[in-house]
């Protein structure tokens, strides 16, 4: 008891401290010198489920552990280079709790430039393109809704996806039909998501993962300005599993390879705009000692999102995830032993009603969701036996961006 | 607010021949030109370099010359009118296309101007610059350039 009021005072006191650092920051106008900008993010979240924990203790009770905070620098010396890097703190209940640390930093040279055509590389630390959202997730203001879609943009390997060590290389073409962009990345992925040995293993092993050599590619057409955007991005995500101790406490050493690919598409007018994307990871695990059954992760939803006068606008999404494309009510991988993760924790479908209004650099959003299924729940957060099949949430968002 | 700001130096006709402005197909009204700093060596830009640029995806003229983009407030009238007659292109999708960039590091945002009198004024100031107002005056220390 005592023990928790202080990592909360410490928490408070922990935001206090970004809150000052980023108000006096953000005082500052953006243009910090020639080709010097300094941009940046904070939301805070309060959720509230009817049953499971979303964001800390949120079961019945008020969870506020949703939180985000985030600047950059980038530094243009001349049109050709830009230097750009972003400082991140982000809490999510248990699974993430405001440590400081480089969401991005890279050095972007434009190698050709016809004027409407770039080509270009960037080394360092750079976003993965995956989907819509992925390289923007933790600026609320870029997202469909108060969290993401959690069918593609799962919480639970979002670090895994986020960014890595690599080298990338890029180009935009613009016609008067359209817009190309395409990027192609080969890094290294950082794995220290809490909930990755959950996920994998389900349980926490002594051991832990390493990235190895992954790719990824996107291209995107913007079609007319923009009214219809459609996307592909692909790859090869890669890790190892380094064993803490020897069997049976632990499993030998073995590698996950997950292909994966997202098709994105949308529709946007004055009034309305239409979203959906698909996407299929394979899981694919070797040696370990043991046998694991390889598997596809299916997953996709679709939005409609409507804008009203006065910067309100109101959004309805369906978002469906399998971790089983073969077993997707999970009945075959249930199991009567005590303890084992039920059959719900293998699918999740969540339906969506959210509103948020804009009020220049503001934005304040109200969603609720009605999800059948666990799938997509922390489970540092929600141990297997709390776990209840059909739940309810509302999550409530402010979130500035300057 | 800023429409008021905007029309102060006018009268509430200004506010009606914008709004008709906005419901009448492009080309109809020309109510906003796209503006340069007198030193940009370049006369006229096509649709797709137009978009590039207010997309901040091309930021150097053929000259080498750096490229400065000013812009009103996303809600102001003549930001609305640049985005629909000029680029044929949403507001808020040229916000999101920004904010992608901005915040994944992958470009830098343009500069916003409070009023357009300030952005005239900063156009004219910087070299490589471009922006926009309701109509270029004939003595007006800018140029215009002819979306194609």
């Amino acid at each position: 008891m005592i023990r928790s009021r202080f990592s909360m005072l410490n928490k408070w006191r922990l935001c206090l401290f970004w809150g000052a650092a980023f108000w006096s920051l953000s005082a500052s106008a953006q243009e910090l010198a020639e080709g010097v900008q300094a941009h940046g993010f904070l939301s805070q979240s309060v959720v509230r489920t009817s049953d499971n924990n979303v964001g800390g203790n949120s079961d019945d009770e008020l969870a506020s552990d949703l939180r985000e905070l985030g600047v950059n620098l980038s530094w243009r010396p001349n049109p050709d280079w830009l230097i750009s890097g972003q400082a991140l703190a982000r809490w999510a209940g248990e699974t993430d709790e405001g440590s400081l640390r480089l969401d991005y930093g890279f050095v972007d040279r434009t190698l050709y430039n016809s004027g409407e055509a770039q080509i270009g590389v960037r080394l360092g630390k750079i976003k993965n393109p995956y989907g819509f959202f992925n390289t923007t997730r933790d600026v609320a203001q870029t997202r469909p809704g108060v969290i993401m879609p959690q069918s593609i943009y799962l919480d639970q390997v979002r670090n895994f996806f986020l960014a890595a060590p690599g080298i990338s290389l890029y180009g935009n073409a613009d016609s008067d039909q359209g817009a190309l962009s395409w990027q192609v990345s080969a890094m290294r992925p950082e794995v220290d998501d809490v909930d990755l040995e959950y996920m994998t293993f389900l349980r926490d092993l002594p051991g832990k993962f390493a990235g190895r050599n992954s790719w990824l590619g996107q291209v995107m057409l913007d079609r007319d300005g923009g009214r219809w955007r459609m996307g592909v991005s692909l790859g090869e995500m890669n890790m190892r599993y380094q064993p803490g101790r020897s069997p049976p406490l632990d499993l030998l050493g073995g590698t996950h390879r997950l292909p994966t690919w997202v098709l994105s598409v949308q529709h946007n007018s004055e009034d309305w705009t239409y979203t959906a994307e698909y996407a299929q990871t394979q899981v694919i695990a070797r040696d370990y000692g043991s046998a694991f059954e390889d598997n596809t992760i299916e997953s996709g939803y679709l939005q409609a999102t409507r804008r009203f006068a006065d910067s309100w606008q109101g959004y309805l999404r369906y978002d469906v995830l399998y971790l089983d494309r073969d077993d997707r009510n999970g009945m075959q991988f249930a199991s009567p032993l005590p303890g084992a993760p039920p059959a719900h924790s293998r699918f999740a479908k969540d339906w969506v009603v959210g509103v948020r209004r804009d009020l220049d650099r503001l934005a304040l959003s109200a969603e609720i969701h009605h999800v059948d299924g666990t799938a997509w729940l922390a489970r540092v957060d929600n141990p297997v036996a709390g776990l209840v099949r059909k739940w309810d949430m509302l999550l409530l968002q402010a979130a500035w961006r300057f | 607010m800023r429409n008021l700001r905007f029309c102060s130096n006018g009268s509430a006709l200004c506010g009606i021949t914008l709004l008709l402005s906005l419901i009448l197909p492009p080309g109809v009204a020309g109510a906003v030109d796209v503006i340069a700093n007198k030193s940009v060596a370049v006369d006229s830009l096509s649709l797709a370099s137009a978009r590039a640029i207010f997309g901040m995806r091309q930021v150097k003229w053929p000259d080498g010359t750096p490229i400065r983009v000013f812009v009103l407030p996303d809600d102001h009238v003549l930001h609305g009118a640049v985005c629909k007659e000029r680029l044929n292109i949403f507001p808020y999708q040229l916000r999101q296309s920004w904010d992608r960039l901005v915040y994944s590091g992958m470009a830098q945002a343009p500069s916003e101007a409070m009023s357009e009198e300030e952005l005239l004024n900063k156009v004219a100031a910087t070299p490589g610059a471009i922006g926009y107002v309701r109509k270029v005056k004939a003595n007006d220390p800018v140029k215009i350039l002819n979306v194609e």
